[in-house]
């Protein structure tokens, strides 16, 4: 068990930056998730913490200790990679004592602890069969064992559920938080799924073009934004975005004007911004009563329904002459989480509000947030 | 015509015609042999398999029968031996079988072969797997043209190399002088394997090299977390991983090197004391006035033997590597 510690760290592949100036750090215990879109920089990271690639500039601290240039087998930590990477031409038992042996553990030794993360894994009575003979969630539990048996003091695990089926994917998301909670060790965890993120970690690092965007708990960058990319990457749907200028006493999109006062959160009149305001909280405005502090309704258009039986996603138009794009949500369209039970058919006219104290703004140029509740 | 003829109920020309010629058979005053052809072109099916019967009869026999020969050659005795015939040997002697250990230390040669070759075969593979695993594995700069050099040295024909070779190797050098006698690589295994392993190493980097490149990243990035070094990945996971193609390319060495005549017969002065190969003992058996065809034959089937016992193990080592279906994941 182990704080990691990453300093100034930076990838360059050619012209390429991966990863750029990343700073972070990460407690003994903790599980941080590392998220962001394909091609983030994630990987990259958590190679460059695992010492399979080696970081341009920057260092890397393993509990206390400076591991920059110390190859992956001395570092202390193990792993458990996307395509699960157990050896093919052994059977169960020696895929998960390899390390062991490596360390030329004495046989009893070796054995107990080969036992016993059987155990925690629930492999028994599977020592000698191939990787070949089975299941998927069968040898991601073997990958599992074969990280744990070496009691490292960090598990790196770089999208172990991402060739799992949807049931087994969220199977083992408690499993492995049941994990965290009996081992105790920090676990760091790359996922370009946000709701792994949301769910199982202590922190999340959301990473975008190869720089970290915001390293906090999993709720407060899901209330508070750090800019516009973490606003729209964490939550499922995505937030709504409207682009705005602020003018007196208010801010005024092409469909919507919203009134509030710009002095009190930080903009000045003629600023460009981007207001953001999740599904949920958006309201019709026969409910507005359950938004904390309405804003002022305006019309829009019932385009399509999404009923998911907990809830019913409905697009809005903010006029029907908007166009819709197949690239995902424009200027003009607003998505709202309501209640199953409402009462909305498409091409229905509506009158909708937002939530004053949930709606977010962010600086137009910079995408960073200015502030997350404009009551 | 099927239109007209609906009682043949099918489209197929082939049936058509097999029909046809069974109709008009009896008609027809056929010989067997033109029978047979009309046979083959309504039904060709019969024509493939006759012709692949031929094809593997013909190759079985040329590679076979020299062997057979060797044999009824060998177990001529020696004043029989220009009756030979082409069947049977003239006469029965299985002593010459005996009598090549005790005319010359044939054994000798053979041994000096086979470990020429097994060294040759051991470090062929050993570099090969490292530069197959560069090749294969890394990307750096300058690869492909450090490939394609690779591979040009093979194309020149090996007795280009020989005339600077055999000066190199009969040259004194003061360093080696602890380690060999003379102070020179000529007639030592030395001067047979250096130059064959090099003369054999770009085919064996080509195996290798495309072997280890499937091998998933995963694994061997899995390995060096696990406690390997890049080399201890190589040679734990990647090369087991890859028995089939190591086994290829161990088996062409061995055998090229083992049968191998230029190098073999002009790097040492023929003696067995001097690491002379096996082709050199089967050619001591050719005489200033006398060529003793038998013991010839019969040292040749012995030579034979060790290499296509290893053939046989290797085989079975390929076909289940190829089976175990290994490089799944």
């Amino acid at each position: 068990m182990a704080s990691v510690t990453l300093s100034g760290v930076t990838k360059r592949y050619e012209d390429v930056t991966a990863v750029d100036d990343m700073n972070l750090e990460i407690d003994d215990g903790e599980f941080v998730t590392f998220v962001g879109p394909s091609g983030c920089g994630k990987s990259t990271t958590m190679e460059t913490i695992a010492g399979l690639t080696l970081p341009t500039e920057g260092t890397i601290e393993i509990g206390g200790r400076d591991v920059t240039d110390l190859p992956p087998k001395d570092r202390g930590i193990s792993m458990v990679f996307q395509n699960i990477a157990l050896f093919p031409h052994m059977d169960v038992y020696d895929n998960i004592s390899f390390g062991l042996r490596l360390r030329k553990y004495d046989q009893t030794e070796v054995d107990r602890r080969v036992e016993e993360a059987a155990d925690i894994v629930q492999l028994d009575g599977m020592m000698d069969r191939m990787p070949s003979e089975m299941s998927g969630g069968q040898r991601q539990r073997v990958a599992i064992a074969r990280a744990i048996v070496r009691q490292p003091e960090a598990f790196l695990m770089d999208e172990p559920l991402a060739n799992l089926d949807a049931e087994l994917k969220v199977h083992m998301r408690t499993q492995l938080q049941r994990l965290h909670r009996e081992l105790d060790t920090t676990i760091i965890y790359v996922t370009h799924d946000q709701a792994q993120a949301m769910t199982m970690s202590d922190r999340i690092a959301v990473i975008n073009g190869g720089v970290l965007q915001q390293v906090a708990p999993p709720l407060e960058c899901y209330n508070e934004p750090a800019n516009r990319f973490v606003a729209g990457f964490i939550g499922s749907p995505a937030m709504n975005f409207l682009e705005a200028e602020v003018r007196d006493g208010g801010f005024e999109s092409q469909h919507t004007s919203v009134d509030f006062d710009p002095a009190a959160h930080g903009v000045r009149p003629g600023q460009e911004v981007t207001a953001g305001v999740r599904p949920e909280d958006v309201y019709l405005s026969r409910d507005a009563e359950a938004a904390g502090s309405p804003t002022e309704a305006f019309d829009a258009v019932v385009d399509v329904i999404e009923p998911m039986g907990s809830e019913v996603f409905v697009y809005l138009l903010f006029d029907r002459d908007v166009e819709t794009s197949v690239e995902g949500r424009g200027e003009g369209q607003l998505l709202v989480n309501l209640d199953p039970d409402t009462e909305v058919s498409e091409g229905d006219d509506v009158r909708v509000v937002l939530d004053r104290k949930k709606t977010h703004l962010f600086d137009r140029a910079s995408g960073d947030a200015i502030t997350h509740s404009i009551e | 015509m099927s239109a007209t003829d609906p009682a043949t109920g099918d489209d197929d020309p082939t049936v058509e015609m097999a029909n046809q010629a069974d109709r008009e058979e009896p008609d027809l005053d056929r010989g067997p042999i033109e029978a047979w052809a009309a046979k083959m072109i309504s039904n060709p099916q019969r024509a493939y398999r006759m012709t692949f019967y031929v094809a593997t009869f013909f190759f079985l026999v040329t590679t076979l029968f020299p062997f057979y020969w060797l044999l009824v050659v060998a177990l001529t005795p020696r004043n029989n031996l220009s009756e030979v015939g082409v069947l049977l040997p003239a006469g029965f002697n299985p002593g010459a079988f005996i009598e090549i250990f005790i005319t010359l230390p044939f054994h000798r040669y053979v041994f000096n072969s086979f470990l020429i070759a097994t060294i040759a075969t051991v470090a062929v593979l050993l570099v090969g797997s490292l530069a197959g695993y560069v090749f294969g594995r890394l990307r750096f700069r300058g690869r492909r043209p450090m490939l394609l050099l690779v591979l040009v040295t093979s194309f020149f024909p090996p007795a280009a190399f020989f005339i600077p070779l055999n000066r190199l190797f009969n040259t004194n050098v003061d360093v080696l002088r602890p380690l060999i006698s003379a102070g020179s690589l000529y007639n030592t295994p030395y001067a047979v394997f250096i130059p064959l392993s090099a003369i054999f190493l770009p085919l064996s980097i080509f195996i290798l090299m495309t072997f280890y490149s499937q091998i998933p990243d995963g694994l061997e990035d899995a390995a060096r977390v696990e406690g390997t070094t890049r080399l201890g990945a190589l040679f734990r996971v990647i090369v087991p991983l890859s028995a089939p193609g190591v086994a290829t390319a161990g088996v062409l060495t061995f055998i090229s090197v083992y049968n191998e005549y230029f190098f073999s017969s002009l790097m040492t002065d023929g003696r067995p004391g001097s690491w002379a190969p096996m082709l050199e003992g089967i050619l001591r058996f050719q005489g200033e006035f006398e060529v003793l065809y038998n013991l010839m034959a019969a040292a040749s089937i012995v030579a034979v033997l060790p290499v296509a016992i290893l053939v046989v193990v290797a085989q079975e080592k390929i076909v289940s590597g190829l089976t175990s279906g290994a490089v799944k994941e």
